[in-house]
């Protein structure tokens, strides 16, 4: 489906190096600064205050949180990236010379999602590579983390490529990071275990979708969680064959794309 | 085989009115085809219907054959766009990534690309902006980068939207002549424009639309002989309406100072 424009060049490969360059050429902004914000979560909930919280599940505090934190930041990143990214080439036009070429749908869709993706996996993987120097993160189950890699970026790509493409103004796409997301992130477990709240709390976290992968991930790392991981990834994979459907009829109908 | 066939074509915005009432057109293959109306009269809605910007609401486009909306690929693939607002240019790329990319998505191999990037450079005497971005480029060496762009892939059609609004007389006249010789080397060019002289001067045949629909066709001459005028411009004024000339001629001094210039009634 994806045509090839040269030996091993794709044209799906163009759109997503296209994407790459822009994130890489403002990189301070779009690498560096997420990574610096994951570190001063790690250093005041993980050092300062993880002395005084002690164990958690079997696990020093600072390593429970690390899984949570790693897919927060892979997470927000692959949303914001691409919500900003589309939103911004809408807003000025610029997408124009994308749509007016031969460029498949899925290929003009999957460069999106998969440029998001891969900042998120950059930032996620830094945040990990570097903090496994400093504490002693087990992996327990590699398989899992490999399909919460696809399942959970996938979700947060694509839903950055729905915002990006229904948002009319900037200020909608920092409503929806900073009143949606990021709470239900932050309520979702990636600090604590939901087991220690009181209901009716405790069930309400089960409303709450990322509760799921931050467990799921959690499970994939430290092999502990509050629910089934392997159920919270099936919903999860759900959502996104479903978000997937979606986000693919915009591109094909050019709802908000097209004139 | 006809470069393009537009029938019974027709645009209503979603919030908007109808742009297009219904088009009829025709564009022969290695023809330079005018589309000449005032602003606001749908030449726009028709470009991007053509190139699939926008979504037509019914009717049928046909690119050298290829339907637009079921063979969209195919379609697109023939045409090369320059778009008439050059601040939809990519403001992360500059100006050898810009045309790089482009050739990419039409399918180009890298180092047929590397060649054609050259090539252009040097033709729109942009060779020593080639790592610029394009955020550092005047308004006029972005035009002739979009108009550089669009010919990146070697199109059989170019269609060139309001070319030479907002650029000084010595540009525009670099860009009729630029546009006369890609005609002349076989490329099918499609030019909306509502300056009267650029038509009168480019086109081999004129088409005048106007609150969405074409009011008249033909070769100059044959336009001046069926209105019994002697100049197109004298045509327009009959055809479309003094109103509209004024309401156009008005909007161009605001916006761009340089179009008054010349022959054209801006």
């Amino acid at each position: 489906m994806s045509a090839r424009t040269g030996q091993w060049e794709t044209r799906l490969g163009l759109g997503v190096r296209r994407e790459f360059n822009r994130y890489w050429s403002i990189k301070r902004q779009t690498i560096l600064t997420p990574i610096l914000e994951t570190y001063l979560y790690i250093s005041v909930f993980g050092a300062a205050l993880g002395s005084r919280v002690g164990n958690l599940e079997g696990f020093d505090y600072i390593v429970f949180i690390l899984p949570g934190l790693v897919m927060m930041s892979f997470a927000l990143n692959a949303f914001e990236n691409n919500a900003s990214s589309l939103f911004q080439q809408r807003f000025m036009r610029a997408i124009d010379d994308q749509l007016a070429s031969p460029l498949h749908n899925l290929e003009l869709l999957g460069a999106y999602a998969l440029g998001g993706l891969g900042r998120g996996a950059i930032i996620g993987g830094t945040v990990l590579l570097t903090a496994s120097f400093l504490v002693d993160l087990p992996i327990a189950d590699p398989l899992l983390l490999v399909w919460c890699f696809f399942a959970i970026g996938g979700f947060f790509a694509l839903f950055g490529v729905l915002m990006g493409v229904i948002a009319d103004t900037f200020d909608q796409i920092s409503l929806y990071r900073s009143f949606i997301l990021q709470p239900l992130i932050f309520i979702g477990g990636v600090f604590y275990s939901t087991s220690l709240l009181p209901e009716p709390f405790q069930t309400a976290s089960q409303f709450n979708p990322v509760f799921y992968m931050i467990n799921a991930v959690r499970h994939g790392f430290l092999g502990t969680s509050d629910v089934d991981p392997y159920l919270s990834l099936g919903i999860v994979s759900a959502g996104v064959v479903v978000l997937f459907g979606i986000v693919y009829w915009i591109f094909k109908t050019g709802y908000k794309l097209r004139f | 085989m006809d470069a393009l066939r537009i029938t019974d074509l027709k645009k209503k915005y979603r919030k908007g009115p109808e742009a297009l009432k219904g088009v009829d057109l025709t564009v022969k293959k290695g023809e330079f085809f005018g589309l000449l109306g005032p602003n606001g009269a749908g030449k726009s809605t028709l470009i991007h219907c053509v190139t699939g910007l926008a979504v037509p609401t019914s009717g049928e486009i046909k690119v050298f054959g290829k339907d637009s909306q079921k063979e969209y690929q195919a379609a697109r693939q023939a045409v090369g766009l320059s778009p008439q607002e050059v601040m939809s240019l990519d403001w992360f790329l500059n100006v050898e990534e810009t045309l790089d990319y482009h050739g990419g998505y039409y399918g180009m191999p890298r180092k047929q690309r590397q060649r054609r990037v050259d090539e252009l450079l040097k033709s729109f005497s942009l060779e020593d902006k080639r790592k610029a971005s394009v955020r550092a480029l005047s308004g006029g060496m972005r035009r002739r980068l979009v108009i550089a762009r669009a010919l990146m892939h070697k199109p059989k059609m170019l269609i060139l939207d309001e070319p030479t609004a907002g650029v000084d007389v010595e540009l525009r006249l670099e860009l009729w002549h630029y546009m006369k010789r890609v005609n002349k080397q076989g490329t099918t060019i499609l030019l909306t424009t509502h300056y009267i002289e650029e038509a009168e001067q480019l086109a081999s045949r004129v088409a005048l639309i106007n609150h969405g629909e074409i009011v008249d066709i033909g070769t100059v001459a044959e336009l001046k002989k069926k209105h019994k005028k002697k100049t197109l411009e004298d045509v327009y004024l009959a055809v479309v309406g003094r109103e509209e000339l004024a309401r156009t001629a008005k909007a161009d001094a605001e916006t761009d100072p340089g179009a008054g210039e010349g022959k054209g009634f801006g």
